[in-house]
């Protein structure tokens, strides 16, 4: 019978405050929109440092016809230059930092080139001669990039020693800086949310006062004048959440997994089914806001 | 079943006390009118009794029990023991006078089948039989203080506390009410009401306690006011 009251008086206060309430729904959709953005921008990163970081190479490119670099300066890799520098990668001095050496031939390069540029129509104006032959070097450990650059940047034949690793650090850190506005934008719609949440409970209150000074009066306990004002925030909190949780979902299936995991196969997407994990996650922060505004508040503007 | 004991209630610091150590004691099943000119300190006393105030000095007993003692989350039981009603009604104007009523009884949590068993009753004890269904907007002034009062003894507590219940009502209706609150305390429930309203106290021949500038001035039995107005006209 409690309970059937409670939710009868949940129910004319949220019918009261629709206005207000809709307007919690939609800035708790929102602000937790932008939680759940950078949690899924983490989450990617992760996904993509796991996949990757056994991945990277360092590639040692070699001087082609038009390279720049001083130890270029007597044109294109020799036969005997090439030797001696894939026997100072294979020799005992540094197998303490490298794991495996592949070398990669220009018409290789080609091959790779096309395979990644598969739909662009530069593929057709580049030729194997315009790009640089290279040994593919997979370190023991990826941090290690120094070594070799230090060892190989100035040697005769060795046009420039690249970190892949680098690449995908600075990709990182895009993505980091990224998450962090996202969660910026959250924390500044969270609060908006909070002191909404607060405004509209503190208005519920004070147009249900007659309803509660008699329930006061006749013994209601605490929790039975209260509950209906905290449900009244923490429902549309909840909505929000799952509002949020729903806008997520459709961006991971339909535009990651969708449209991007088209454009870039090679790149692990997060999938799906992980957004659900963060639900639990975003419907339980906004539920906790709100109920704790909606506590402050009461505890401020309705004696019980 | 109500004790005070040298009680005093100041509201702000340097304004003279609402009430100045009252002491008075009010025994089961009793009837008592508290008058006294308006500032005289009784809605101060009925707010004392529900610890809707804490007292400054002394103390307050409701059912043996100092109410200064009962912890916060105990005070909705105290106040399920006892009924209180004001001058001014205090229905829920869009609920029916058998919702009004069965309000009460909701909140604390009673059954459907227990309120609609006992609404009924309660209404036909006040009076107001056949009217389950009307809005408060279309009853009396009487009729709506008596819906006030089904909803204050609904729960039945052993205690009815009523804050000048006649004080909106001409002669005739505040006479009706008194019947009211006189049947009620004769079925075993106490009844303390404070009023100014000579003509009733002196009708009534119950116990009447005197405040004034929140102190007692006069405790009779079978007593007898003499309001402002009469004292003027002397
Ligand atoms: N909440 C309050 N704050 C400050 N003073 C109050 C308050 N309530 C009553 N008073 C003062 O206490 C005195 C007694 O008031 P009250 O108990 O309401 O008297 P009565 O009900 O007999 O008219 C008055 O002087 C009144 O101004
Ligand atoms: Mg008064």
């Amino acid at each position: 019978m409690r309970f059937a009251f409670v939710l009868g008086e949940l129910g004319s206060g949220l019918r009261r405050n629709l206005a207000m309430v809709i307007s919690i729904v939609l800035v708790t959709f929102i602000s937790l929109t932008f939680v759940g953005a950078a949690g899924l921008l983490q989450l990617q990163i992760n996904q993509m440092k796991g996949y990757w970081y056994d991945r990277v190479q360092v590639a040692v490119f070699l001087c082609v016809d038009n390279s720049t670099s001083p130890s270029c300066a007597t044109g294109p890799v020799t036969d005997d230059q090439r030797d001696e520098i894939q026997t100072i990668l294979e020799s005992e001095s540094f197998s303490e930092y490298v794991s495996t050496v592949e070398y990669e031939s220009q018409d290789e390069a080609l091959g790779h080139f096309q395979d990644q540029f598969a739909n662009s129509p530069i593929v057709d104006s580049v030729t194997a001669d315009q790009l640089p032959e290279s040994f593919r070097v997979n370190l023991v450990d990826p941090e290690k990039y120094e070594v070799i650059n230090e060892a190989f940047s100035s040697t005769p034949g060795v046009d420039v020693v690249s970190d892949q690793r680098e690449l995908l650090e600075r990709l990182f850190t895009y993505m980091n800086v990224a998450s962090a506005i996202a969660l910026t934008i959250a924390g500044v719609m969270l609060l908006c949310a909070v002191l909404l949440v607060a405004t509209t409970i503190r208005l519920s209150a004070f147009s249900r006062r007659r309803e509660t000074g008699i329930m006061r009066l006749v013994g209601a306990s605490k929790a039975v004048i209260q509950l209906p004002f905290v449900l009244e925030g923490v429902i549309a909190a909840v909505v929000g959440g799952l509002l949020a949780t729903g806008t997520l979902w459709a961006v991971a299936h339909f535009a990651l997994n969708g449209v991007l995991a088209e454009m870039y196969p090679e790149t692990a997407f997060i999938s799906s089914t992980e957004v659900l994990l963060l639900a639990p996650l975003l419907i339980g922060l906004g539920g906790v806001l709100a109920g704790v505004s909606s506590l402050l508040t009461l505890r401020r503007y309705l004696r019980v | 079943m109500i004790r005070f004991d040298a009680v005093t209630k100041v509201y702000s610091n340097n304004s003279r006390p609402a009430l100045d150590a009252v002491s008075l004691e009010v025994d089961r099943a009793e009837f008592v009118f508290l008058v006294g000119a308006s500032g005289s300190g009784k809605s101060t006393f009925i707010r004392l009794v529900l610890k809707e105030d804490r007292v400054s000095r002394g103390a307050v007993y409701v059912a043996g029990q100092n109410v200064a003692n009962i912890p916060s989350w105990r005070v909705p039981k105290l106040r399920r023991g006892i009924g209180v009603v004001f001058q001014d009604f205090r229905l829920l104007p869009n609920k029916t006078v058998f919702a009004n009523v069965a309000f009460a009884m909701q909140v604390i949590g009673k059954s459907r089948a227990v309120i609609r068993e006992t609404v009924p009753d309660v209404l036909q004890t006040v009076g107001l039989e056949g009217k389950n269904n009307r809005m408060p907007h279309e009853l009396s002034g009487g009729e709506q203080q008596r819906v006030a009062i089904a909803r204050a003894i609904v729960n039945k507590p052993g205690i009815l506390l009523a804050d000048e219940p006649t004080g909106n009502l001409d002669p005739t209706t505040s006479m009706g009410i008194m019947k009211v609150l006189d049947r009620i305390n004769s079925n075993g429930t106490t009844v303390v009401m404070a009023t100014h309203d000579d003509d009733i106290v002196n009708t009534m021949r119950k116990r009447v306690v005197e405040l004034r500038n929140g102190s007692v001035v006069r405790d009779d039995a079978q007593g007898i006011y003499i309001g402002e107005t009469e004292v003027l006209a002397q």
